[in-house]
């Protein structure tokens, strides 16, 4: 069933504005938002792999009738393969992604139900848009159409950062917005100077002309042009320099927003990172950008994290560090790195989630963020310290979790491809991710409670620990199998190399 | 004289240099948001050029001409319509970037983007 293809993205929209319509019934806002959550994720189950061509605009060359009425320079040339329409592309590994994107997406709104008693349909309307964007981008292979996407979601992102009851969102908002302002035309600059080249925005037509010779990879515009997308990746993935906005962003937003808010930066990080492999993989420089980017990432944030004592900015810069394992399997280049990039990446969405979802549970019961204020809540909550404790070992990569499995792909991946030291870095790193964790993780349940510290007497939303819950055991359940997911990922990657 | 192609793309060039001096340099925020402005019209510029064709035709297929002539003298129509959806968007990121900047003035009093931005985390 292709025709399903294009619903991954109609659907969230439709219903995003018939939210915003409905935007002050509550009950409808609910009922609505439940019920298009929980349907999302069965849409890419039941897809069919394959093509989806907007408005049956197919290549010339699927097309034998026209072909052979057209011109002998169009029929029998490169031009006949050329993509006309926008072109939705569905394997694997968009079904994985989309599946567990789109439960995560699904937890993230049931954890807003059951904290919120009043939910205002414009912030449901912005958590849908979001979904809807990285799902197209995930999906297109036109890279204009990503281009167009990615706006809507930077603006979905700073419509939920503005959701939040933080005294500084409007700041954090406003930066973040003018340095999207600059990151995206950048992005654009960098399109139109392929565009220029190859005569098409889509992506599969690029990397044939690129592949065939048809235009030259050592030009200067090519190089230009890479530098520029890359410049305008480095901004959607919150890599440096655009690190410590990106972490801001997170600690400002609500936490089931901040889970979202992650969930989406990964899959733009892995939409727009898949199209640069393709489009740039015959670059030497590509490998090493990646690599010095990935690896300044993950030093950078980290270091910040370990200074950090408000555990929404230390979850946040833990979160944009990790992104840095993707980055690197992307680096390497191997089909091994690829595969563990994409599963490590699955992994960022759901342990994240966990953290965020977690800890935001002490948000909402003691109003705290700074973890010297806090201590001694194992007392209050011993279920939710387990499933937070064990989500950031899933972080920190121990095993039998998920995040041990996709890095110890990636430190295979960099000994097989003679590159030892990175494997060193990635082991040290996951170290200082683990003590940064069990530091927050101490201060938070194990240390003397503080005198002054006051808990409210309510209970915890059912619906966090329902979600969390339900993350955790995907978390186990892809430590132990994680063949679920990589057999897929490695289908998909075969067909890139 | 200049070619026109040439001067459309220097003019691109010199919205985004512009604008990107307002967007590092000028403290005022509503300032750097008309230098964002600047920058996002020169890249949309600079795509339209991209579509220009010396004695070119506007890319409408017309009864009478044949598909060979048609080829040689259209403008290439894609940039046109890749404008089209990027001046929407831009237009929407403009808001709500102003619609911020008149609630951060409503707080701060100020418009300065380092009273405003300062050393907030």
């Amino acid at each position: 069933m292709n025709d399903l293809i294009p619903l991954m993205v109609i659907v969230p929209i439709i219903v995003a504005i018939l939210l915003n319509l409905f935007s002050k019934q509550n009950t409808t806002v609910k009922i609505l938002s439940f019920l298009v959550a929980i349907v999302l994720p069965i849409i890419p189950i039941l897809s069919n792999y394959g093509l989806h061509y907007f408005g049956g605009h197919a290549p010339l060359i699927d097309n034998g009738n026209l072909l052979n009425s057209l011109p002998s320079y169009i029929s029998d040339g490169a031009l006949s393969t050329f993509h006309i329409g926008i072109t939705y592309s569905f394997e694997s590994l968009q079904r994985i992604l989309l599946f567990f994107l789109f439960v995560v997406g699904f937890l993230c709104i049931l954890t807003t139900l059951g904290e919120r008693k009043r939910i205002p349909g414009s912030y449901m309307f912005l958590m849908f848009m979001g979904l809807a964007a990285v799902t197209a981008m995930l999906l297109s292979d036109d890279i204009f159409h990503m281009y167009i996407f990615f706006e809507i979601a930077i603006v979905a992102q700073v419509g939920i950062v503005l959701a939040s009851t933080d005294d500084l969102k409007y700041e954090v908002a406003m930066k973040y917005l003018l340095l999207g302002s600059v990151g995206g035309p950048i992005l654009l600059i960098g399109i139109g100077f392929l565009l220029g080249l190859v005569g098409s925005v889509n992506i599969t037509d690029i990397v044939y002309a690129v592949k065939n010779g048809l235009i030259n990879t050592s030009s200067p515009v090519f190089l230009f042009s890479f530098g520029l997308i890359f410049f305008g990746w480095l901004y959607s993935v919150g890599l440096p320099p655009f690190h410590t906005i990106k972490s801001s962003i997170y600690s400002k937003a609500v936490p089931s927003g901040s889970a979202l808010l992650q969930a989406l930066s990964v899959v733009i990080f892995i939409s727009l990172g898949i199209t640069i492999f393709r489009i740039y993989s015959s670059l030497p420089l590509l490998e090493v950008f990646l690599i010095f980017f990935s690896l300044s990432g993950m030093i950078l944030s980290l270091t910040m994290a370990i200074m950090e004592n408000d555990f929404k900015r230390m979850i946040g810069f833990l979160a944009v560090g990790e992104l840095g394992y993707i980055g690197l399997g992307f680096g390497i280049g191997t089909k091994l790195s690829l595969t563990a990039a994409l599963f490590q990446g699955l992994n960022e969405i759901i342990i994240t989630a966990i953290l965020f979802i977690g800890f935001g549970v002490i948000l909402y019961l003691t109003k705290i963020s700074d973890i010297t204020k806090l201590g001694g809540l194992i007392e209050n909550n011993p279920k939710i310290a387990i499933i937070v404790l064990l989500g950031g070992f899933a972080m920190a990569g121990v095993p039998p979790l998920n995040g041990f499995q996709s890095k110890l792909m990636l430190i295979q991946s960099a000994l097989n491809d003679n590159l030892p030291e990175l494997a060193i870095i990635m082991i040290l790193i996951s170290i200082i991710t683990f003590m940064t964790f069990m530091k927050a993780f101490h201060s938070i349940y194990l240390k003397p409670k503080p005198k002054n510290l006051i808990v409210e007497d309510v209970r915890v939303p059912r619906s966090s620990i329902f979600a969390m819950a339900v993350l955790i055991v995907i978390c186990i359940v892809l430590g132990i199998m994680p063949t679920l997911v990589t057999n897929g990922f490695s289908g998909f990657v075969g067909g890139l190399i | 004289m200049i070619d026109t192609q040439l001067a459309a793309l220097l003019s691109s060039g010199s919205f985004i240099i512009i604008g990107l001096y307002a967007a590092i340099f000028i403290d005022n925020i509503i300032k750097k948001i008309i230098g964002l402005s600047f920058i996002e019209e020169g890249a949309n510029m600079f795509l339209i050029t991209l579509a220009y064709r010396p004695d070119g035709i506007v890319p409408i297929f017309l009864p009478g001409m044949t598909p060979e002539w048609f080829a040689s003298k259209s403008a290439y129509p894609l940039p046109h319509a890749l404008v089209l959806t990027s001046i929407v968007i831009g237009a929407s990121t403009l808001a709500i970037m102003l619609a911020i900047a008149m609630v951060l003035y409503n707080k701060h009093g100020s418009l300065s983007a380092s009273v405003i931005l300062g050393d907030k985390k």
